[in-house]
């Protein structure tokens, strides 16, 4: 305490601040609380989002191979030494192309053989982490996953054998074996895998071919498929091509710089790529995957303002007659204000940097959760991250500050003086009134029902209250209101999706095995493909709890269109459908036209039993005609495949053989017996290889009848239902089989589907409850705030109630009778307007999609329990707050 | 005489509310206080008496006319000037003491001079606390001294500031006969002995009578009481 004796200087504010912080314990605790809260959300979203961004960039470069921000494919080596010569050149990275590995283990994946140096294999990620680059012509370094692949343990000194073509037109392979000189970890996301050859072995094998001209290769630049990966189409020109690596001296406009360093180079003619990563593109999706975090971020201001806010209004309100004497002794606004803030910014002091720490702990633990690459995901730990959530939530605490300090800082004096004023009653005209009415209306209710002393008095008495303020009661009213309905509408919104609906057109099985080759679109489907071995089909169909099984066999022929479906062709694909469709995929319509030109188009036939017939038959899927089981097994009938078109609706006329024509495959002659909806799991997948670009239908026959036509088709897919008792014996079996057997096989289960959609729309969720759950915390935060000031400013008024004979029972049931009133008044209106929401609104935004509506106000039926418990606790404490002071000294107010 | 006038008001009015619910507190107030004098105004409940007093002492706005504090117009202050006013021209004494609970009798002392960003004058704000017999209590809390004490704590404050004039509202609504008595002894005491102007409300005639005159009011008019003036 500043004593007179110490004789020193007095700072009236300063000295007040530091005493009244000491005085509000309660307060204070719960205001750090809030703060340290705020401080912490902030700091977990900006980790987030900066890990986000960070790892979003990374997981480009491991996707794209490469983290060079420009790639050059086929110069000659002396241009590549013109351009690492240029000055706005920082560093560059070669590597020569020689093939790639046809080893019949890495069938489905793509293994590049190439020479690079130091530079260039550590930008792609393919650094050899144990042991070294290649060095003579007998050594090779690859990544574990092609070693996995090839069965090789990760060890030095292993012997490979790669397999490969000089010229991929001709069948002339190249076997070399290798010692193993170094290998790295293999990464998944990669779309090829590179196997590292000297430059000694690289030299031998092109000393024929001459070096490549960048003519040779001007295809390649525009391939989507590719920014340094070899697209299919890169012809013969792949043994030799040479690539650079270029990384300028900046990050930003890749592509102005590049050009400039081509054109002062005089390399004009030369492609480049830019990496997708930094790309303008790249940045808006970024933003688009953090949006959810700054979104967050404001949910996180909303809510810290909403509760820091009610505790300086409540505890403003509590003091109010402190600020007023201050005010009458000669304080100003500033003063007051300053006190106010004073004190704002101690509580700040205490609950930032404790915020800020648990925040970035638990950034830690959320960024790999979120991520779900556990291994890959870093976090992002910046001293501009503490910055900028500290700066955030000591700007949220000063807003908050705003409208209480105004309210402090505002109080008139006389106002003050008035409420500590007990012997002057014509000056408390407003609140005596008030009291007045209530108190003459109950003592009237009284003396006309002698005999209720009870509730009903009570309750008129509480619910006239409720009136007296009606703006306050009605934002409380509202708000809470909005926070339920809101909190119903995402809940039933969530309900409505029907994971079945969802992997329906997914998945059709519990379980589905695909040849690999079948999304291989690079390679094309092999239909000789050997993953569905007999052996694994027998085992899988012995499988315990097997209840049903499919199969899907797949075949591609040239096929001359018939008259009539020409005509339907040309009627369906009107210039303007055309138009369309070119805008998007020039070349599908051009095949197309050429079709119709020609009649020269393909034909792809589905063998199908089983599960996947019977789902492609279902009623809803039929587009045209009618399905007869008997007389398709017949193998008499084809079913027709339609266009892609939203399930239900029909075109006028369907681009299609009408069902009842004849049309013919291999020679033999089928009729179309209807035409169904395509089914996802059935039509997906590649071409199969060495099928020739065109036009091409599908149709579905039954797969005995597919066997007869084509007996060395192996099996394309297979379709497992196993009964849920089953499922994970069944589970365990594949991951065994992938495991030691075949790690090419690509197995698809229900389960997986279900979890890879819930991981994918887990931010989704979680924002949409986050919202719900803030909206319905602002509205019980008014509701506390609402009550609390409306007992503490009206603390005198009970004390004259409770001296004209209200027992403090009495007194405390009206209190609690308000506050269930308030409760009831909200949950009628959120029934109401809930249920108009839910029933009208949710059920028009789920129509269509994946999704059945069912009508629930589940949450609001949860919630009312706690709102009533809620609404009569919190009078209930404050009543108790209240009793601590005896009726006089309320009455006296000091 | 004429030209010591401290404190002057004119046509002081004072009206709440609208039409027929309209209630005048005050109805056309004029008053004149001279320098260094002692003066009580009584009036019943609802005389208006502490509306004048708000008015007088910058708490509260006339609905028209003027008062003149040391050459200061009141009538036409901002809220913020409103306060700078008080805390250089007027020492308040109230009935419930106003003292604030986390200051020290000293800290309370000196608070408005603080506010006011001047050094307290420790002389002379020691012959105060002397006279007014508070020299033991000065490191104490409010709520350790009595009535008596927390109210010579507040004139103690009231004069600390060497304000124009000190107003008084039932400075002594919460003590008994004697520490009444007692209290506005010495309000008049050290009022003569700093030179200090009082104008206090009070609704005690035997308080009233201790002052140099008294003003009556009644229905928010000054009602004339020829006898007391003239003494």
């Amino acid at each position: 305490m500043n004593t007179f004796s110490e004789n020193k200087e007095f700072h009236p504010i300063r000295v007040l601040t530091s005493r009244t912080f000491r005085n509000n314990r309660g307060r204070n605790l719960a205001a750090i609380l809030a703060i340290l809260l705020t401080t912490l959300m902030f700091t977990t979203l900006f980790t987030l989002a900066q890990s986000l961004n960070r790892n979003m960039i990374e997981m480009t470069f491991r996707q794209t191979g490469s983290d060079a921000p420009a790639t050059i494919r086929g110069l000659t080596e002396e241009q590549a030494a013109r351009i690492a010569a240029h000055p706005d050149v920082k560093e560059t990275g070669e590597s020569i192309v020689l093939g790639l590995a046809e080893n019949t283990a890495l069938t489905g994946t793509q293994v590049e053989i190439r020479w690079a140096d130091a530079v260039y294999a550590a930008h792609s990620y393919s650094a050899p982490t144990t042991g070294r680059l290649p060095q003579t012509a007998d050594e090779a370094a690859l990544d574990t996953l092609t070693l996995d692949r090839l069965g090789i343990p990760h060890e030095l000194g292993q012997t490979i054998t790669l397999e490969w073509r000089k010229d991929l037109s001709c069948d002339e392979v190249t076997v070399s074996s290798f010692t193993l000189c170094g290998f790295w970890e293999g990464n998944e996301s990669s779309y090829s895998h590179s196997a590292w050859v000297s430059r000694e072995y690289a030299d031998a094998m092109t000393a024929g071919a001459a070096e490549t001209d960048a003519a040779g290769v001007e295809t390649v630049g525009t391939d989507a498929a590719g920014v340094e990966t070899v697209g299919a189409d890169a012809d013969n020109a792949m043994l030799g091509l040479r690539m650079l690596q270029i990384f300028p001296d900046t990050d930003q406009d890749i592509e102005g710089v590049m050009d400039g360093i081509l054109a002062e180079t005089g390399l004009t003619g030369l492609k480049y790529s830019v990496n997708l990563a930094y790309l303008p593109e790249m940045n808006a999706s970024v933003f688009q995957e953090s949006l959810p975090m700054y979104l967050g971020m404001l949910l996180v201001f909303a809510a810290g303002y909403l509760i820091i806010y009610n505790i300086f209004q409540i505890s403003v309100t509590a003091d109010i007659r402190f600020y007023g004497r201050l005010k009458t002794l000669g304080a100003s606004t500033r003063q007051i204000k300053r006190l106010l803030y004073g004190q704002a910014d101690r509580l700040c002091l205490i609950g930032v940097p404790v915020g800020l720490l648990s925040g970035w702990l638990l950034g830690m633990v959320l960024v790999p959760v979120l991520m779900g690459t556990a291994a890959q995901a870093s976090v992002s730990a910046s001293p501009v991250i503490s910055l900028g959530s500290a700066l955030f939530s000591w700007l949220t605490v000063l807003i908050s500050c705003l409208r209480p300090a105004r309210l402090a800082a505002r109080i008139s004096p006389v106002e003050a003086l008035r409420m500590s004023d007990a012997d002057a009653p014509q000056k408390d005209r407003r609140m005596k009134k008030a009291a007045g009415n209530t108190t003459v209306k109950g003592h009237r209710m009284e003396s006309s029902h002698p005999g209720r002393t009870g509730s009903a008095f009570l309750l008129s008495m509480a619910f006239a209250n409720l009136g007296r303020n009606r703006r306050r009661t009605l934002t409380v009213i509202c708000s809470l209101t909005l926070g339920l309905v809101l909190l119903c509408c995402f809940y039933a919104q969530n309900a409505a999706f029907d994971m079945e609906k969802y992997l329906a057109d997914l998945t059709l099985a519990d379980f589905e095995l695909s040849e690999a080759t079948s999304e291989d679109y690079m390679g094309g489907y092999d239909p000789q493909g050997t993953t569905l071995s007999d052996s694994l089909v027998s085992q899988a169909e012995a499988l315990a709890g097997l209840e049903e099984t499919g199969r899907l066999y797949s075949a591609q022929i040239e096929w001359e269109l018939p008259e009539d479906t020409v005509q339907n062709l040309a009627a369906f694909y009107s210039e303007d459908r055309l138009a369309d469709w070119e805008s998007y995929d020039p070349s599908g319509a051009q095949m197309l036209r050429d079709a119709l030109d020609t009649r020269a188009a393909s034909a792809v036939l589905y063998g199908l039993d089983g599960i996947p017939l019977q789902a492609a038959v279902q009623e809803s899927y039929l587009m045209a005609g009618s399905f007869d089981a008997q007389a398709f097994s017949t193998g008499a009938y084809v079913l027709a495949v339609g266009p892609s078109i939203e399930r239900g609706t029909v075109p006028d006329v369907i681009p299609a053989p009408t069902p009842g024509t004849e049309v013919s495959f291999n020679g033999q002659s089928y009729t179309v017996m209807a035409v169904v909806y395509p089914l996802n799991p059935v039509t997906e997948g590649a071409s199969q290889k060495d099928a020739d670009a065109r036009f091409q239908l599908c149709f579905i026959l039954p797969a005995d009848g597919f066997q007869s036509l084509w007996p060395e088709h192996t099996l394309r897919k297979l379709f497992l239902n196993v009964d849920d008792g089953h499922l994970k014996e069944a589970e365990a079996f594949f991951e065994e089989y992938t495991e030691t057997v075949n790690p090419g096989l690509p197995v698809v289960s229900r389960q997986s589907m279900a979890d890879q959609y819930q991981a994918q729309t887990r931010s989704a969720a979680v924002t949409g409850s986050a919202v719900s759950i803030v909206i319905a915390l602002v509205g019980v935060l008014n509701f506390v705030n609402s009550m609390v000031t409306a007992i503490l400013s009206r603390r005198r008024e009970f004390a004259v109630i409770q001296s004209v004979g209200m027992t403090k029972k009495q007194l405390c049931r009206m209190l609690v009778m308000e506050g269930l009133c308030y409760a009831l008044i909200t949950l009628a209106s959120s029934l109401l307007l809930g249920s108009l929401a839910v029933g009208v609104g949710v059920r028009a935004m789920v129509a269509g999609g994946f999704t059945t509506f069912r009508f629930t106000l589940l949450p609001l039926l949860l919630c009312t329990p706690i709102l009533l418990f809620a609404a009569a606790l919190i009078p209930f404490l404050c009543f108790r707050n209240l009793e601590k002071h005896s009726i006089v000294e309320r009455l006296r107010m000091e | 005489m004429k030209n010591d006038i401290i404190l002057q008001a004119r046509g002081l009015k004072k009206y709440y509310g609208k039409g027929e619910t309209q209630v005048r507190a005050l109805d056309g107030v004029d008053l004149d206080i001279e320098r260094g004098s002692f003066t009580a105004v009584i009036g019943t409940s609802g005389s208006g008496k502490s509306t004048l007093l708000n008015m007088l002492g910058g708490l509260d706005t006339p609905s028209s006319g003027s008062i003149l504090v040391d050459h200061t117009e009141l009538a036409g202050l901002t809220d913020e000037e409103a306060a700078v006013f008080r805390r250089k021209q007027i020492g308040f004494v109230f009935q419930n003491y106003n003292l604030v609970p986390v200051l020290s009798v000293w800290e309370n002392i000196i608070l408005p001079i603080c506010l006011d960003g001047r050094r307290p004058d420790r002389k002379f704000i020691m012959k105060i606390v002397s006279l007014l017999a508070l020299d033991k209590k000065l490191d104490s809390l409010p709520n350790q001294l009595s009535g008596g004490q927390q109210q010579r704590v507040a004139i103690a404050r009231a004069l600390a500031g060497k304000p124009s004039i000190i107003l008084a509202d039932e400075p002594t609504g919460n003590l008994d006969t004697r520490t009444s008595d007692d209290v506005i002894g010495l309000l008049k005491m050290t009022s003569r002995e700093f030179h200090q102007t009082i104008v206090m409300i009070t609704h005690n005639p035997g308080i009233a009578r201790m002052a140099d005159r008294i003003i009556h009011i009644e229905d928010g008019h000054i009602a004339g009481s020829p006898a007391q003036e003239r003494a």
